[in-house]
Formats: C-alpha cells, structure tokens, sequence
C-alpha cells in the first residue's frame, strides 16, 4: 500500500498535431491500432453492413443445394442474376439512400418506376421515338416529378412522407391514364409499333454472364459512392439531415439541395422504370408497386438512420445485395414462400436492432 | 466500407473491360433435355403469380394433390407476390436448381416471355397455365377460355336471369388485364341476344371485394333502378352484395360472379346459400397440367396437345353442393 | 450580483439526508469520480463547483439513480442505499432537475405536474378540477404565478423551471439537485429563483445547486464542494468564499484570469479593451424594426434599434430575457422570421438586408448561435466537416471538395483555435462544451466574416475556454472585425465589449462605453421603469 494516489489517466483528447494526423484518411485510420476497444467495435459496427453482406453470403454457400457436386448457388449464371434481380431495387435505394440521409423518406420512388416502364414503353412503341429521346424523357420527366416533390418539401414545408404519399398516387394516376390502364407490350423491329431492337440489350448480359442492369446498377453504385463522399453537395445533404437548422445558419442552401436530393430520387426511379421496361419488354402501370419499401429496407439494411444525417452509401449497396442473396438462398431451398416473407423481415429487424447497438456503444 | 465497395466495383468493371464487352442477347444455353421414363424422380418448378389470390391458391393445391398421385414426382411452389421481376427471377431459380419440367402460372405474358422461352431453349418442357405467353416457346398451354365464360353469363343473364330485360351494372377486374377484358367482351357477345338488357355502368373493381363493395355503393346509389350486377370476379359480387344490401336493396337486384372456386369463401358456397344468382366456374387447370407433365415425364410422350381449353361450368343453386364436392372442395 | 443574501432565515440544519462515501466511476480507461465524499443536509445549499468534465455530472447521476454501476457507499438517512434507476432514487426523496427541463411542452402545467398521479373522477376520467387545484397549490407554495392551463411549451424557460420544482415537491423531494438551473435565465428570473431557493431552505429541502458562475455561489450557498479531476478538492463553509481560491481550486495549480489583460479586480472585469475603437462605421442600424408575418410566441423582433458597431469594436448586447437579443442577432443574419422590415441597416456603408443566412454569409457576417447544439452541431457528425461545414464553396472545385484544402483548412482551424480532439474524424459530440463552441467559432471563422454575431458564445462553457474564447475575441477585433456580442453575463459584457446596447422589449434603451459605467448600471437600463413587467421582481 502506497498513499500516493495515482493521478487519473489524462482523457483521450491531445493536441491540434494529432488533429491533424487524424486527417490521414479512412485509409490510415484503418491502418492504425485501435486505441481503445470502443473505437475497435466502432469501426466493425461501421463496416457491419458488410461484414453481415459477407455472412449472408457464406452462410448461402453452405446451405447451397448442389447437384452433380456443382454448388448452385455460386454458378456464374446464378450470381448474375443476384445482381440482376436487385438492380431496380438497388438503383432506386441509391436515391433513397440521399433523401433518406436528408432525414426524409420517398415513398413515389415505385410509383414513378411504373410511370417511367409506361412512358419508355408508350414513346418508343406508340411514338416511335428513338431510344436516346425516349429515354431522355423519361428521365426527364422522373427528376421533374422528383423535384415538384421536393420543393413542396422545402418549400411548403409538408413531410415529405405526406407529400411523396400524394406524389405515389398521382405517380400512379398519370401511368394508367398514360397507358389506358393497360401494359404496353415492347416488341422488337423497325416498323411501325416498335422499337428499337437495340433496347432489348437492357435485357442482355455481357458476356453471357453480366447482365446488363446489373452493370448498370454497379456502376450507378460507385457513382453515387463517389459523389456522396467527395462533394459538397453530399455534405449539405448530411447537415441537412443532422440539423437543419443548424445547416441553414451555415449557409447551406436547404430549399437547393432539398430539391436536387428528390430530383435525383425520381431520376433514378425513372433509370430503374427505363431497366424495368427493358428487362420485361413491357410497361404496365402497376410496375413497380411496393418497391419503395424494398428500396427502403435495403437502406436500413445498410445502416442509414431514417433520422438522417448518418449513413453510407456503401451501406445501401451491401443492403441491397444482401436483400438480394437472401430472396436467391431462399428461392433456391425452395423455402415456403410465406416463410421467406417472416425471414425478411426478421432480417429488417435485426439489423435495426445492430444500428440501436451501435448508437449505444457509441 | 464505402473505399471497399469502390474497389470491388472497380475491379469488376475492369473484369468487363478486359473481356472484351461483348453485349450479347438473352442467351441460349446448351440443351439439357433429361431422360424420361418410369420409376424416376422428377422436380417440378411451379412458379405462381401470386398466392395471395385465391384462385391461384387452389390452383397450388390442384397441382399438389395431384402431383402426390405421381410416384417420383416432386413440386416446389414459388410465388412472384404479383410482381413480374420478381416471376422471372423465380423461374431464373428454377433453373439453377435444373428443374425437370416448369408450370408456370404468369403473372403477365410479355414479361415472362423472355425466361419461359430461355427454360424451353434449354430442353425443359414448359406448361403453361391460366395466362398464355407470347409466342411459341411452350410445351403447352392449358387455360380456361374468358370470353366464353363470359358468354356463357351472358347467355345466363339473357335467357335466364333477365329475360324481360334490365339494366346491368358490370364491376370488372383490373384494368389492363386481359381476362377483364375477355370477360366483358365475352358477356356483351352474350347479351346481344337480348336487346333489351341494357349495361348502364361499368367500373373496374381490381378483382378485389371491398374496391367491388366501394364501386357498388357508389353505382347502385346513381342506379337504383338496377336490375343486376355482373362482376368479373365472386368477391367482386360479393361486395356488390354487401353494398346493396346496406343500401336495402340486396332482394331485388341479382348477382353474379365468376371463378367458382371450391373454398368456404369461394362463390360456389355463395351461391349455395343464396347472396348469388350464379357463377361461372374458372377451372385452374393444375391437375391437367400434372396429368400433362406425367405424360411428358413418365410416358415419355412425344406428342402432347399443343393447347387444353378448359370448359366452364355453370353453378346455380341447383348444382352448388355437388359441384362443390366435385371440384375438391376444402 | 443580485444583492439580495437568500440565506438570511436559515432552515433546520445539521442532519444529513443523503451522504455518498469514497464513490468511485470508471467510463472505460477513464476514471470520472475517485473516492468522493460528498453529503447533502436538510435545509442547505450545497454548491457543487469544478470544471467541465471534473465529475460533477457523474456525482449527479450516481446520486440520482442513472448510474447504478459505481464503487463506494450511498446512504439515505443513515442507511445505505443502491437505487437501481431514477425512479427509485426519486422515491427516496431525491428529485433531479436537468438542465434540458424533463417536461411536455405540448401538455398544461396542471396535466405536468399531475403526469402518471392524475386524480380521476369516480367514471375514471381525469379530474380536470382537481388536477388544476392541486397544480395550483404547489405553485402558489412557490410563490409563482402561473397560469395552470397554460402548455409548458408557452412558458419561458425560467416558468419552466418553476413547473419542474414544482413538480419534484409534488412528489415530496427532500434533496432537490439543480444542474445549472441560471444558465437560461435573465438577471430578473434568476432573482426569482433564489428567492424560491431561500423558500425551500426553510422548509428544510436540501439543494445541490451546480453553476458555473461563481458570484451566484456566493449568494446562493451555504457551503461549496469542488470536485477537480474526479476528486474533492475542497469544501468552503459559506463566510469563507473567496472566489479566487475557489476558482484555484478548480483550476489547480494554473492562473485563473478570464479577461485579458490582467482583471483590475477580483470579479474579474477588466475594464475596457485598449482603445482599437475607432475604426470606421462597419454595421449601421438605424430604427430597425421587423413585423413578422406570422408572430411566434416569446419572440420579442426588433421594434426600434439602432445601433452602431465600428471595425475593430467589440460592442456587447445587453437585456433581460425576451429584450429581443437573439432577435436581432437572427434579423441581422436573415435567419429571422419573414416579414416587414423598417429602418435602415448599412454594411460597410452598403445597404444590407439579408433574407437568408447565406446571403449574410456572403456579405462578410458570421454568427454563432445561442443553442450550439440545436443550432450549430450534429454532434455525431465529425469534427473537420463541421468545420468547413460554412466555407465549402472555398475548398472545391466543380462541386467536388478538394481534401487537400479542406484537410490544411481544417489543421489551421484546430491550432489556431486550440480545438482538443483526438482527430479530425471525432465526432463533434465528443468533446468538451468549449471545445464544441470553438468548432462553430472556427466554421464561422474559416467565411472570414468582417463581422461577426456572437450569442451568449460562453454559455455552458468551462471557465478555461471562456477565458481562450474572451483572448480570441480580442485577437479578431484587433484584426478589424467588428463583433456585436449578446450576453447575460454582464461581467462578461462589461469586461469584454468596448461598448454594451441595452435592450429592452425590442428597442435599444441605452448605448453605455464600459470604461464609465458599473453591472448596475446596465442592469437598471434593462429593467427600465416600473412598467417593464414581470422580470423585474
């Protein structure tokens, strides 16, 4: 025993130079040893979207049915349809992923993929447009939808799950009136009432392995990676998300961004109508119904708070894959289609439940 | 997280680059057509549109129960929830999982017809039920035929049900489908007969009881002088039902549905106790088309009918209870 | 700073009601209590004193019930305790009163007092009646006069906080624990609320009363504990209050001199700044005025302000609670409510009248808000993006940040301000409240405002980094930035500003240079005639 105290270790704060060290990027962060082990299992926590992409993705590996020794599920033709299969989830989450950081939500995201399946169908079929003008509407008209939205938001200040509750319906609305109710079929040829064979390629793969959306999908993916990280629009987005007010008294042009962010969720609503309309050689005004909620699920999946102001767009791209290998493994073992529905949404669940830990922790 | 994502995107695109990029068409694969024959093992992928209907839901039982009878046979049931991105990754499913033979019930035709063509190309025999694909890449098809049924209502209502004339209210499926459409076509080629029965309305009811109770109260209310009610669909005139008899007037107009199916909820029970004049049975089709596959499988037939045209079956009160045993009823 | 000694009826001293022996914290490495001892008796004032981040608040929240997981002994009456949440702690007698006031805006007075007792009628519907009645009387036992059916969220802070003592007698507190009850409150109700501490001494409450500002300790307590790093470092009986000794305490071995240069004085005001006052005429106010489209209540917009800041000047906005302060801090900044405007306001001899934020920014003004938390930070958002957060058109190019710039941008902000954080990357929510109010200084610094608007920058603020924010102040207006201030501490605006505006219901009642006038002084133009209502009392 000793009757000098031991004085209380200095609190984990130093100097403006480590300040700056820290500056190092994500990279030499990760480089470097965790100093405490809160901040290790902040930084597994901030990886878990993908660490929980990587489990999934083993555990289909075992459970993978296997014929002639072959595992299905990693067969090439197999994964691409993975991907595949999520990409209009996956383009439309990309959006969301922004208004949802912006600390909204877009419920119209599915309602305009059909409006946009209907309008490439419409003008390429009944218009005889070329793909190029057609498409270009298209997405014209989704970023429009998308921004009427948003500066309803921004401006008359009504929640933007009221106003994309409205803009669902009217979505829908201008879809059936556009196509008289009816699927527009998409055939292929240089008459009259067809299109240009070249569209069928969204239906394609590269390769014979790559399906085409799903390049489409990855790329738009990096992108929007890119773009979330790098620009100072993206920091708006999360300041605005984190603290509006606080934002605005920083300058931040809300009523701006607010605007952009729903103009890019109904742009690429309307990609994903363009893919849709594509791959099914069709465009039906009911395309496209409760996708806003999988979109929506993938984002939460990936780690974003429906409070905004913290997420990652990577998050969103793991989500959505994982969402995508689940349904696969599932659809594969044959697993009843009511139980796949119970399995989702414990998945949904339990990665809410690993956010709620993470903020604990933190 | 997010530099990771880059990367392994970066490398796939590269992946890409180097290959060449050659975009090529839905593909076809090699055959890979399996010995029929006996005493074998077969899985069957049955890929639904949509279980939440019930039609469709006996149909899954049709093809169940009656697979069971097939020594070997094995039936994995997938449902596209309405959706037909979600059908055409389901039937991609099936075929990773080299499915014998596909029973496909779509959810729509042009959609579907890309993959169902892709599994024929690949040697697996392709059943087709209720709603056809396009072009010829099937085994067959086996559906009902809408226009006829919808004659044959129209038959009913002229000859039968009002043969003095009246006006009629027709609540129809949902618009843009095709048997909607057949069946208001088939039921005005019916009523021709009758010029003095008279369609005073016409709105869609999305196949769905309270859309069809919605429409209903709204119709009867600008028509009270109706006569009848024709509905695309029996819980469609079961909310028609519903509607009018809140409205007081459930004795005096007549109702009639489509569908017959034989579940405690269906319209054959309806009729049998009497909130419907008539229906029109709606055959699903699933034992035929197990009684198909057999043969394909078992009997190794080359030559199997190219399209089964299923009748209907006019249900009354007369016939309700023996119909409902005849058809399986739950 | 009141005069009024509230410890003139001194209530039954001497037994002990809550007594914390060798309590002891850990938060992972990082040790926040060590062997405390600390006791509350019936009928005192305890003043807890020290430094941000010396334990005061992990005492509190052993003492209250919220942490449960501690070293050492807590006893109630004499017996030893272990309360396994707030709810048993408040049964014991102990009531917490945080700073964020635990109450429902949307809900009355009487339905807050009355939550989770609500008297019920014999149909086992709410007693409105009765629910009013009792609310009534626990506020009339306070002395206050509030209007039971009014909604919380109408009251000013210093009601609030009324409703909130109310509510813990309600529940028979006998230890009531105030965790810096005078930060929100103007001069006026902070006299009110000793007045009502003086009531609960006698009627044998014990209170902790935790604040920063020491000249409220002097005439508030009985006795003063000062915690340092975890530890006791000393007790004060009330005659022996020095408050040079208690803020050595505090500090430790380090000097404690808030204003720069050397306070002539212990109270620590230095008197005015050198005269840098005389550059030329950087914001001109004249007969400013706002009618706001909508009016929102307990908002007090400009109704005749005029007013004058030189380039160089630091010139201190003084009023009581509601004198419109924060109004016309927010006017000038565009960031106040739409509406119509009169008066003329001149920057740098132009016409200036900013309809959003951003236009200010870009006429050369910054502003650090009130409330750093509801109006500056996300404190889970790193702190280098909240540093460039204002200045990102100057670190990219073509919309894309160029981490170069931004990285240097914010290595300057850090060593320039003295900001402590681990890094860059730490989330702003980490750090000291000083080192939080230097980030939103920095992000506002980093535009290069020619002025700058500063409300009550210090609040919530340990007394070194006041000291740091007072020497940065200087260092700006020495530069030639102007600085209009809003404050409620009138030694902070009597020992930094070169002049102080008084404001008084939205008109400016007196422009006073510092050099030549006393806090009375300032005090007495705030609270103006007879007719400037209810603060006064």
């Amino acid at each position: 025993m000793t009757d000098t105290r031991v004085p209380p270790p200095e609190p984990a704060v130093t100097g403006p130079a480590a300040g700056t060290a820290g500056l190092r990027g994500a990279t030499a962060h990760w480089l470097r040893r965790p100093r405490s082990r809160r901040e290790l299992a902040d930084r597994l926590f901030a990886v878990q979207s993908l660490f929980a992409l990587l489990a999934v993705f083993v555990v289909a590996i075992l459970a993978s049915p296997r014929r002639d020794g072959e595992i299905l599920f990693l067969t090439a033709g197999n994964l691409g349809n993975i991907v595949r299969a999520v990409s209009e989830i996956g383009i439309i989450a990309i959006g969301m992923t922004f208004v949802v950081l912006l600390g909204g939500i877009d419920l119209s995201v599915g309602a305009i993929l059909g409006l946009s399946a209907v309008g490439t169908a419409t003008l390429m079929v009944d218009s005889g447009l070329g793909i190029l003008p057609a498409v270009a509407a298209v997405l014209a008209i989704g970023a429009l939808f998308g921004a009427l939205q948003g500066y309803a938001v921004a401006r008359l200040g009504i929640q933007s799950f009221i106003v994309t509750l409205a803009g669902l319906q009217v979505a829908r609305g201008i879809a059936r009136i556009w196509s008289g109710g009816l699927g527009i079929p998409i055939a292929y040829g240089d008459g009259p009432q067809e299109a240009p064979p070249a569209f069928e390629l969204l239906n394609g793969s590269i390769n014979g392995v790559l399906p085409v959306p799903a390049v489409l999908f990855v790329l738009l993916g990096v992108a929007a990676v890119v773009v979330l990280r790098t620009t100072a629009f993206a920091r708006h987005v999360y300041a605005i998300g984190g603290n509006e007010k606080a934002a605005r008294l920083s300058g931040v042009p809300v009523t701006r961004v607010k605007v952009a962010v729903f103009a890019v969720a109904g742009l690429l609503a309307a990609v994903a109508g363009v893919v849709h309309a594509g791959q099914l050689n069709q465009g039906s005004p009911n395309d496209g119904a409760g996708y806003e909620l999988d979109a929506i699920a993938a984002v939460v999946i990936g780690g974003t708070s429906l409070a905004g102001g913290s997420g990652s767009m990577g998050g969103t791209l793991a989500g959505a894959l994982l969402l995508g290998i689940l349904n696969n493994i599932l659809a594969l073992n044959n697993i009843d289609a009511n139980v796949q529905l119970l399995i989702k949404g414990l998945v949904i669940v339990l990665a809410a439940a690993l956010q709620k830990l993470r903020r604990g922790l933190a | 997280m997010d530099k990771r994502t880059t990367l392994l995107a970066l490398l796939v695109t590269g992946a890409l680059a180097a290959t060449g990029c050659s975009v090529e068409k839905p593909s076809d694969d090699a055959g890979q057509a399996r010995a029929c024959g006996a005493g074998k093992d077969f899985l069957i992928g049955m890929s639904q549109a949509n279980n939440a209907e019930p039609y469709r839901q006996v149909m899954n039982n049709d093809v169940q129960t009656a697979a069971k009878s097939v020594p070997g046979f094995r039936v994995v049931v997938s449902d596209a929830a309405q959706d037909n991105s979600k059908q055409v990754a389901d039937v991609e499913n099936f075929l990773t999982q080299k499915i014998d033979l596909l029973i496909v019930s779509p959810n729509e035709a042009k959609p579907l017809t890309a993959v169902v063509k892709k599994a024929y190309d690949q040697g697996v025999p392709v059943i087709v039920l209720d709603r056809k694909v396009e072009g010829e890449a099937y085994t067959a098809f086996i559906g009902g035929d809408n226009v006829a049924i919808g004659k044959a209502a129209g038959e009913f209502y002229a000859t039968t049900l009002l043969p003095g004339g009246g006006k009629v209210i027709e609540i129809a499926g949902l618009p843009g489908s095709t048997p909607a459409a057949e069946r208001a076509q088939g039921f005005r080629d019916g009523i021709a007969a009758n010029p003095k029965i008279q369609i005073v309305a016409s709105q869609p009811g999305d196949w769905l009881r309270e859309k069809g109770q919605s429409v209903a109260d709204a119709l009867i209310k600008t028509h009270p002088d109706v006569s009848a009610i024709y509905a695309h669909n029996d819980p469609m005139a079961e909310g028609a039902y519903l509607a009018a008899k809140s409205a007081g007037k459930a004795q005096r107009i007549k109702f009639t549905g489509i569908d017959a199916l034989p579940v405690p909820s269906g319209g054959i029970k309806a009729v049998e106790q009497g909130r419907l004049a008539a229906t029109f049975q709606y055959a699903t089709g699933g034992r035929e088309a197990v009684e198909l596959a057999r043969k394909i499988l078992v009997d190794c037939a080359e030559d199997v009918p190219r399209t089964t045209t299923l009748g209907t079956m006019r249900i009354t009160k007369e016939n309700a209870a023996e119909a409902y045993a005849k058809l399986g009823g739950l | 700073m009141t005069g009024v000694d509230t410890r003139d009826a001194p209530g039954p001293s001497g037994r002990v009601v809550v007594a914390a022996t060798g309590v002891a914290k850990r938060f992972g490495g990082v040790t926040a209590l060590d062997g405390v001892d600390f006791d509350v008796r019936a009928g005192e004032v305890h003043a807890l004193l020290g430094e941000n981040g010396a334990g005061k608040s992990t005492l509190i929240n052993v003492l209250s019930g919220v942490i449960t997981d501690y070293d050492g002994e807590v006893a109630v009456d004499g017996m030893p305790v272990r309360f396994t949440g707030p709810a048993a702690a408040q049964a014991a007698g102990i009531a917490t009163i945080h700073q964020e006031l635990d109450l429902v805006p949307a809900l009355s007075v009487a339905d807050n007092l009355v939550l989770g007792r609500e008297p019920r009628t014999r149909l086992r519907t709410v007693d409105r009646r009765a629910a009013a009645r009792t609310a009534r009387e626990h506020l009339d036992r306070l002395g206050a006069d509030i209007d039971p059916r009014r909604p919380v969220g109408s009251l000013r802070v210093g009601e609030q906080q009324l409703v909130e003592i109310a509510k813990a007698l309600a529940l028979d507190a006998r230890v009531l624990v105030m965790d810096e009850p005078t930060a929100a409150l103007a001069d006026g109700e902070v006299r009110r609320l000793f007045t009502t501490i003086g009531g609960l001494r006698r009627r044998g409450v014990g209170v902790v009363y935790i604040s920063h500002r020491m000249e409220e300790i002097e005439v508030v307590a009985d006795r003063a504990t000062v915690l340092r790093n975890g530890s006791v470092a000393g007790v004060v009986p009330a005659g022996r209050m020095d408050r040079r000794r208690i803020v050595a305490m505090m500090v430790g071995g380090r000097a404690a001199s808030l204003f720069e240069p050397a306070p002539a004085d212990v109270a620590g005001a230095p008197g005015p700044l050198p005269a840098s006052a005389g550059g030329d005429p950087l914001l001109h106010v004249t007969d400013l005025a706002v009618r706001p489209r909508a009016s929102r209540p307990g908002r007090c917009e400009p109704a005749g302000i005029s007013l004058t800041v030189r380039a160089g000047e630091i010139v201190g906005l003084a009023g009581l609670m509601g004198a419109g302060r924060t109004e016309l801090l927010e006017t000038l900044f565009g960031a106040g409510p739409a509406g119509r405007r009169t008066g003329t306001v001149l920057l740098a001899g132009r016409p200036y009248a900013p309809r959003r934020p951003r236009a200010a920014l870009r006429a050369g003004v910054g502003f650090v808000p009130e409330d750093r938390r509801r109006s500056a930070l996300v404190l889970e958002h790193p702190v280098g993006r909240s540093i460039v957060l204002a200045a990102l058109s100057r670190l990219t190019s073509a919309g894309f940040v160029i981490h170069g710039r931004e990285r240097a941008a914010v290595a300057r902000s850090l060593t320039d301000l003295a900001i402590k954080t681990a890094s860059a990357a730490t989330p702003v929510g980490a750090l000291s409240g000083g080192n939080q109010q230097k980030v939103v200084f920095a992000r506002h610094l980093l535009t290069e405002p020619r002025l700058l608007l500063l409300d009550e920058p210090t609040r919530g603020v340990d007394i070194g980094a006041k000291a740091e924010i007072y020497r940065l102040l200087r260092r700006l207006a020495g530069d030639g930035m102007g600085i209009l201030l809003a404050s409620s501490e009138l030694p902070e605006l009597l020992g930094v500003c070169d002049r102080v505006v008084v404001l008084r219901r939205g008109r400016a009642v007196a422009d006073l240079a510092t050099g030549g006038c006393t806090a009375e002084d300032v005090l007495a133009a705030a609270m103006g005639g007879p007719a400037a209502g209810r603060d006064d009392r």
